[in-house]
């Protein structure tokens, strides 16, 4: 692929019926909205623009645009004026060229004329079009007012701001306002003084501004160009892959110099994203490069020993033979695996093909268990498909919005850039969390209901809701009646009609008041198309499995699964999480989420690998940790996932790992999982190997290489090698050739290949013969399971309760410039916006225990007890404490208990017991920890070939 | 008791209307405050009622409250109406300004106040469409956009909410008909905008007044309270404008109502379609507004025999500048600038002769006596390169620099631009710049630009004053066609015309330019 | 912090607990074909051993449940 802008058709698509008009002599027949412009672009005639790009709404400042109508006086603008049935336009004339050149004169009059060490030379929209109206003279000079001694902002560490470069075009101001929803550049001042300024005329960095990119995106000159421009140069080819940070899946193109790469740009015609980013994708991927990577294997004896330098020979040997010695004296089920949310589809495939057939067992899970686990149940049981309803774009449809126990802004920013959108239009909200997140009030967006629940009371709060809409008689009669299974449904409303589950009665419990919730329930249910989205303050309970169904329930009650603007919509944590699942990387199921028990499932499968499989479900991975401790589980290979410090109860994983006798784990950098590894394979990034991976809405999407694997290999080619080791006999030579072996072994993927994947850019599971196209919304005219199945949720409150020694319930999250344990985003200068985890702690409980702001307090719980710095907000209710987990320093999860849900053994992260109390240090397991953690990292190199 | 006559309106005040009105009632009179009759030079005025009819007696001040009482004055005009600045005008917008109490309702409705309404309210909202369209009424702001269509668009634009918006931040130099109208007689407003209401299919409607209009805002506030009922189911609500002359563009103005900073919108969207906070809006200046109860009342034939060409009706004209009888003249329009300026505004105040004429504001073309015989019309004040505006004229004596017009002209717009648009963001920066090197006759030599080797197109030698004269033309040719708004569009026009009828004050060689287009 | 078979027996109960408002044969029941469909056999012999351990205290549900599964995986001790 070489490199080529994208083509920018200067205001977005229209959707009317069909115009015709002719332009330029050339007769054209274009939908009714569109403008002069786009329509001129469509036939390749490009007119002059600069305030004009089509991913935002006309604004008719520049006038560069202007063309001649026939029988209309003037010159209109082309990217404000719409097309009409029969309009004659000239796009050129000696007229237009002639007020095209005064106004270009107009702008260099106070442009820097540096052009040829301008780090946009060449990709500078202002050059282009002064070229373009033939720009000869600037009759004006240089001698009056002008900007050219303005200061540079370079506070963010990713882009510069110039505002000696800038045009005020207002493009970033509106793509602040447009694209990302943040509104936080404006236009300061009037007339010849206006600037841009970051809020309050404060620094970038210091402003509201996300850090999205967008403004630098919009940005026709380098007013706003990123910093590895700057250094680096203009790239000079781009791969368009996908972004590996949440499951928003992103499409970026990677735009290079030779094998280096310049910057990430979010890809226009990307479906999840459609040309928008946030800081991660955007700009945190610079760990790639980062020093920490690891890039050589390496081996020890014992955990306590200093890593040794190996070759690859050696280190998959090792592997192997330490895997076939474990089995030999514990036994085929005394090892497993663990596939990774980060890597491709293919490589989860493989791990668990590794598993199964390799291992001969089913002892095969993913880091999916300590998140979406319980989307997977819940939405299999009372729908038939472990997946979300609607694609992204669905949400502009939606007339009220449910959003429970997520954090859009936080954790999935490119999406709620797009839900806020239509927010602004109109959309109602409700938010059901304990924290006051941004959604609930930010500009131009206000919750209509912000039902701020005690954590772990989800169940009863939607059991509530469904009793508003069940004896207020909102129910959707004629939908349940002909979509879903009538028994199960006449069980489920005689349950939650009880008087027992009204909001009057749960109002002591949830902490919220009844009239609250009823007016919530009835807006969810007679507002028009309602959609829930949810995220992991819904799974992450031990009523996880129990929310999401009674999610489905009420979304099935009110008849809002099946069309556009509805569904139920699990947020994903992880780019591939989704994937991770469809891949078969659950102990109980192959991939397309079939049994280990279905015969025929099995049978296939066996046939395929030449081997027999074991019809026992494996274990799970806090089963595997159990296992371990107990002595009868030795051995485990983790792929791409840090379970130490991402699992819950921490102690409890170190003291499982610890019971081990061959821990491998492959990863981009020593994590702290590595500390307890026998054999350390270094992994490869998203940057370097081909695959695939899938995202919130089922969306496949390619994952291409953009330069070599600075470790070696691409992890499906070592997970491949540690195979082959073990005699498996593996001949992949490119990952396409697992996903044909993907789509021959699972229904739902029968129709996905690479090929199909260049042509379309990506497809939404189910492919087959029956959705060839794919399937962007599920359940239209049935459910999959063919009945929607209403579920009895009784709320089984957790037996992880407060009282006197620890008064408070912790919440945990994340935050925007983060990501999960940090691993990536802690390597990259997205630090300057999270140093650190901070405790949030209601004025009220600070006062109490005497802390201030910023102090250092000890945060314990029944499990443990970590230290480090309170914030004291009222973002979050008397009562809760809510921290980030992103710092191993913090170690969060020393903190939380080994409670988890029952169905699925997701761990509650989200409710734990504490005290906070004032503290001057770390705690003894903190620095115990830390030790141990310098100690277990010590290196040596190999040594010199001589 | 006798009953007097004092004007409360702001100008009158200025002139010492109050300590006049406090001097009558201290001498036992009821004195009813008015609005202003419109001539300043005859302010302080007072009227005297005798015998059921009131003699004028002006400018007067508290001293002469006997002489005035006992007739013998000698500032006695007599009966108002056949002094001659008034004998000749034709006052369909403006006749009750100065006659009755502004806010009194029963003197409003005892002079044919509401006769619009109620005719209105026999009548379908088409039918009254139909009837502001027959009367030829085009918009008083300045760009005489015919009332009857925009409302039509209105009223054929399907929405579950609609908006009048009356334009009452008038804030060209020289205009004040907007306020006379507001503080003398605002209830004709309020009928005005029912009528539209009613028209279209609106329930609210916004007055957006200008910050320092002070007793206008408080008029139009006392009124519309007093009145709510007269006009329910429709409501009103004064919003006072933030002091941005931009916002007295409709778009920018609609902005500043939605809590936004002003800033001029592209249209399409019409804001008829789309207007504020997206909704189909009736936005009219308030002569236009106020001339409707009128219409209503009398019939659109009786509005449409008065006028000119394509010019219908009346306008109310506001003369100031320097000139002898400064005030509000309403005439139909065909006046001639001459008349309005020699014969009704008497001359210069100073008393030397005319200069230059300027029309419709700070942006309005400058005109010599050479083309007093122009008419009072759009078409035909188009066709000279100039624009009729808002009708303010302000008159100049010889003592004018023109050159040094030209640059209040283009610094004015730098002041006022709101910088969307990049003709009037630069272009009138670089205007005074330009104008200042032409007046100092500086033109502008080898520098900075010149000095870059990456620049070989430009001319290496000093500019001469005829190239500047023409890159001012040229400017002024990107900033009238390329400007998003009327701000930067019109600001050409007193530059050109200054250029083009007073090129002496520019220096330089003095022949004669080629017409402008 | 619990044992594993504490552990064990507590998930039991927790899912039973779940099912419970079904009443109380389907609530074993439908504990029994959950822990059918997701524990590996490692478990469930834990769960078996549990149930003939005289020292080992079940909760109601939880024997119950155990008891059911081992006639039902037909490892009958």
């Amino acid at each position: 692929m070489t490199f080529t802008r994208e083509k920018d058709f200067g205001t977005p698509e229209a959707m009317g019926e069909a115009v015709s008009l002719t332009i330029d002599g050339q007769e054209i027949a274009v939908p009714a909205g569109t403008s002069i412009m786009r329509a001129a672009a469509m036939v390749e005639t490009d007119i002059p623009k600069l305030c004009a790009t089509d991913s935002l709404e006309s604004f008719g400042s520049c006038r560069l645009c202007l063309v001649e109508i026939e029988g209309r006086a003037g010159y209109p603008a082309s990217c404000t004026t719409p097309v009409a049935p029969g309009m004659v336009v000239h796009t050129e004339s000696e007229r237009l060229r002639k007020l095209r050149r005064g106004v270009m004169e107009l702008y260099i009059s106070d442009h820097p004329l540096d052009c040829l060490t301008c780090s946009a030379n060449g990709d500078c929209e202002l050059q282009d079009q002064a070229g373009a109206v033939g720009l000869r003279d600037v009759r004006f000079g240089y001698e009056g007012e002008n900007h050219l001694e303005g200061c540079k902002d370079e506070s963010n560490p990713y882009f510069t701001f110039d505002p000696a470069k800038c045009i005020v075009c207002s493009r970033c101001v509106r793509a602040c306002d447009e694209t990302q929803g943040t509104l936080a550049l404006t236009v300061d001042g009037r007339g010849f003084a206006s600037k841009i300024a970051a809020s309050q005329d404060e620094s970038f960095l210091s402003s509201e501004c996300v850090s999205c990119g967008a403004c630098v995106q919009a940005c026709p000159t380098s007013a706003l160009i990123e910093n590895t421009v700057i250094e680096k140069g203009t790239p000079d080819r781009s791969v368009v892959t996908t972004c590996a940070y949440c499951g928003v899946g992103c499409a970026f193109r990677a735009e290079m110099r030779g094998e280096e790469l310049v910057r990430m740009v979010p890809w226009k015609d990307g479906k999840a994203n459609h040309g928008h980013s946030c800081v991660k994708g955007r700009f945190a991927w610079g760990y790639a490069q980062h020093r920490d990577r690891v890039l050589n294997p390496m081996v020890r004896g014992a955990v306590d020993e200093p890593w040794r330098e190996v070759s690859w020979e050696e280190a998959i040997a090792h592997v192997a033979s330490e895997y076939r010695r474990i089995q030999k004296d514990y036994g085929t089920r005394a090892i497993g695996g663990i596939t990774s949310s980060r890597c491709t589809n293919e490589e989860t495939f493989l791990v668990q093909k590794l598993v199964r057939q390799g291992f001969g067992n089913n002892n095969v899970d993913t880091c999916a268990r300590v998140c979406h686990s319980p989307t997977g149940y819940g939405l299999k049981t009372t729908f038939g498909t472990s997946a979300g309803t609607q694609d992204f774009d669905s949400v502009q449809y939606a007339d009220v919005i449910l959003v429970i126990g997520a954090n859009p802004t936080d954790g999935h920013p490119v999406f709620a850039s797009l839900m806020k959108r239509r927010l602004r239009q109109g959309a109602k909200l409700i938010v059901v969390d304990p924290r006051r997140i941004d959604l609930v009030r930010s500009p131009h967006i206000e919750a209509s209901h912000h039902l701020p629940l005690r954590p772990g009371t989800n169940v009863a709060m939607l059991t509530a809701m469904a009793h508003v809409i069940v004896t207020e008689g909102l129910v959707d009669e004629a939908y349940v009646r002909e979509r879903c299974d009538t028994e199960a449904y006449a069980e489920w409303a005689e349950f939650v009609s009880d008087p027992a589950h009204s909001p009057e009665a749960i109002e002591e419990l949830t902490g919220v008041p009844a009239a609250d919730v009823r007016a919530a329930a009835r807006l969810y249910a007679t507002g028009g198309n309602a959609a829930i989205y949810y995220g992991l303050g819904v799974t992450e309970h031990s009523q996880g499995s129990s929310t999401v169904m009674a999610i489905a329930n009420l979304a099935m009650a009110t008849g809002n699964v099946g069309k556009e603007g509805t569904g139920v919509n699990p947020l994903r944590g992880q780019n591939n999480v989704q994937g991770a699942c469809d891949m078969g990387s659950f102990p109980h199921e192959f991939s397309g989420y079939r049994h280990v028990s279905d015969n025929a499932a099995r049978a296939q499968f066996e046939q395929d690998w030449g081997v027999a499989l074991d019809p026992e479900p494996g274990l799970r991975i806090p089963n595997m940790l159990d296992a371990a401790t107990d002595g009868t589980f030795k051995g485990i290979f983790i792929q791409g996932e840090d379970i130490l410090q991402s699992d819950p109860n921490t102690k409890h994983v170190a003291a499982g790992l610890a019971a081990m006798e061959c821990v491998v784990v492959q990863d981009l950098f020593l994590n702290e999982t590595a500390n307890y590894a026998h054999v350390f394979l270094p992994g490869s990034t998203f940057l370097e190997k081909d695959g695939t991976f899938t995202n919130a809405e089922r969306r496949i999407q390619r994952v291409r290489k953009v330069m070599e694997p600075r470790n070696g290999y691409g992890d499906w080619e070592v997970v491949q090698l540690v195979a082959n080791a073990m005699g498996l006999g593996w001949t992949y030579t490119h990952p396409s050739q697992i996903m044909d072996e993907i789509a021959r072994l699972t229904p739902t993927f029968a129709g996905v290949n690479y090929q199909m994947l260049d042509e379309r850019g990506s497809l939404q599971w189910p492919v087959n013969a029956a959705a060839p196209g794919g399937t962007p919304m599920m359940h239209i005219d049935h459910f999959v399971r063919g009945k929607g199945n209403f579920v009895v949720t009784d709320y089984v409150p957790t037996d992880e309760r407060t009282g006197p020694r620890f008064p408070l319930l912790l919440t945990t999250g994340r935050i925007l410039s983060q990501y999960n344990v940090g691993a990536q985003t802690r390597r990259t200068a997205n630090v300057n916006w999270h140093e650190e985890d901070r405790l949030e702690i209601h004025p009220h409980d600070a006062e109490n225990r005497g802390i201030r702001d910023g102090n250092w307090v000890s945060l314990r719980s029944r499990a443990g007890e970590t230290t480090l710095r309170a914030l004291i907000t009222d973002r979050v209710a008397p009562g809760v404490v809510y921290t980030t987990f992103h710092h191993p320093d913090t170690q969060a999860n020393v903190i939380t208990t080994d409670f988890s849900d029952w169905a699925t053994n997701c761990p509650e992260y989200k409710v734990t017991a504490v005290q906070v109390t004032p503290s001057n240090g770390p705690s003894d397991w903190q620095q115990s920890y830390r030790a141990q953690a310098e100690q277990s990292r010590r290196i040596e190199p190999a040594e010199p070939a001589e | 008791m006798t009953r007097v006559f004092v004007s409360k309106d702001m100008a009158s005040v200025a002139l010492g209307a109050d300590g006049l009105a406090r001097a009558f009632a201290d001498a036992g009179c009821e004195v009813v405050r008015t609005g202003s009759r419109g001539l300043f030079s005859i302010e302080p005025l007072v009227e005297v009622e005798t015998d059921g009819a009131r003699i004028a007696y002006g400018p007067v001040g508290p001293g002469d409250v006997a002489a005035v009482l006992d007739g013998s004055h000698p500032a006695r005009i007599g009966a108002i109406e056949a002094h001659p600045f008034f004998a000749s005008q034709q006052r369909f917008t403006f006749a009750r300004c100065g006659v009755t109490d502004p806010l009194n309702l029963a003197d409003y409705a005892a002079n044919g106040g509401w006769k619009g309404l109620e005719a209105a309210f026999s009548l379908s909202p088409q039918e009254v469409v139909d009837a502001v369209k027959a009367s030829g009424l085009r918009g008083r702001g300045g760009a005489g956009f015919p009332t009857g269509i925009k409302w039509q668009t209105v009223l054929d634009t399907d929405a579950d909410e609609k908006f009048i918006v009356c334009n009452a931040d008038e804030g060209d130099s020289g205009t004040f008909a907007d306020r006379m109208l507001m503080e003398g007689d605002p209830y004709c407003l309020i009928e005005g905008m029912a009528i539209a209401g009613h028209a279209v299919g609106a329930t609210h409607g916004y007055i957006y007044i200008r910050s320092e209009y002070p007793f206008a805002i408080e008029a139009m506030r006392e009124a519309i309270a007093r009145s709510a009922g007269k006009v329910a189911p429709f409501t009103l609500e004064v919003r006072v404008g933030a002091g941005a002359y931009v916002c007295g563009e409709e778009t920018a103005l609609l902005d500043s109502i939605e809590g936004r900073r002003g800033q001029v919108r592209a249209k399409p969207p019409l804001p008829a379609i789309e207007g504020l906070w997206g909704k189909p809006t009736v936005i009219n200046n308030v002569l236009s507004l106020a001339a409707v109860p009128f219409i209503l009342a009398e019939g659109a034939q009786a509005y449409a025999d008065v006028g000119f060409g394509r010019s219908r009706g009346t306008m109310p004209i506001q003369i100031a500048g320097n000139v002898k009888n400064g005030g509000l003249y309403e005439v139909g329009f065909g006046v001639t600038l001459g008349e309005l300026v020699d014969e009704i505004g008497g001359g210069t105040a100073s008393g030397r002769p005319v200069r230059a004429v300027q029309v419709g504001g700070p942006l309005g073309a400058y005109f010599p006596p050479s083309m007093f015989h122009l008419p009072f019309d759009y078409e035909a004040f188009a066709q000279a390169g100039g624009l009729i505006g808002h009708a303010g004229i302000t008159v100049f004596d010889d003592s004018v620099d023109m050159a040094h017009m030209a640059r209040f002209a283009m610094e004015f717009c730098a002041v006022e631009s709101c910088g969307k648009c990049t003709p009037c963001r630069i272009g009138s920066t670089r205007g005074v710049e330009l104008i200042d090197r032409i007046v100092a006759k500086a033109p502008r030599e080898s520098g900075a630009l010149e000095a870059m080797p990456q620049i070989r197109n430009t001319k290496g030698a000093a500019r001469t004053h005829d190239e500047e004269i023409d890159l001012l033309r040229d400017l002024c040719d990107t900033m009238k066609y390329g400007s998003l708004c009327a701000l930067g569009g019109f600001t050409p026009y007193p530059v050109l015309s200054a250029l083009d009828h007073f090129r002496e004050d520019f220096g330089g060689a003095s022949a004669l330019p080629e017409a402008a287009e | 912090m619990m044992s594993n078979d504490e552990r064990l027996a507590y998930m039991a109960e927790q899912i039973y607990r779940n099912f419970a408002a079904q009443g109380r044969d389907m609530a074993i029941a439908s504990t029994v074909d959950h822990i059918v469909s997701f524990w590996d056999p490692r478990m469930k012999a834990q769960a078996f051993a549990m149930l003939d351990d005289p020292a080992v205290r079940l909760s109601d549900g939880a024997r119950a449940v155990f008891e059911k599964l081992r006639i039902e995986t037909g490892a009958v001790g």
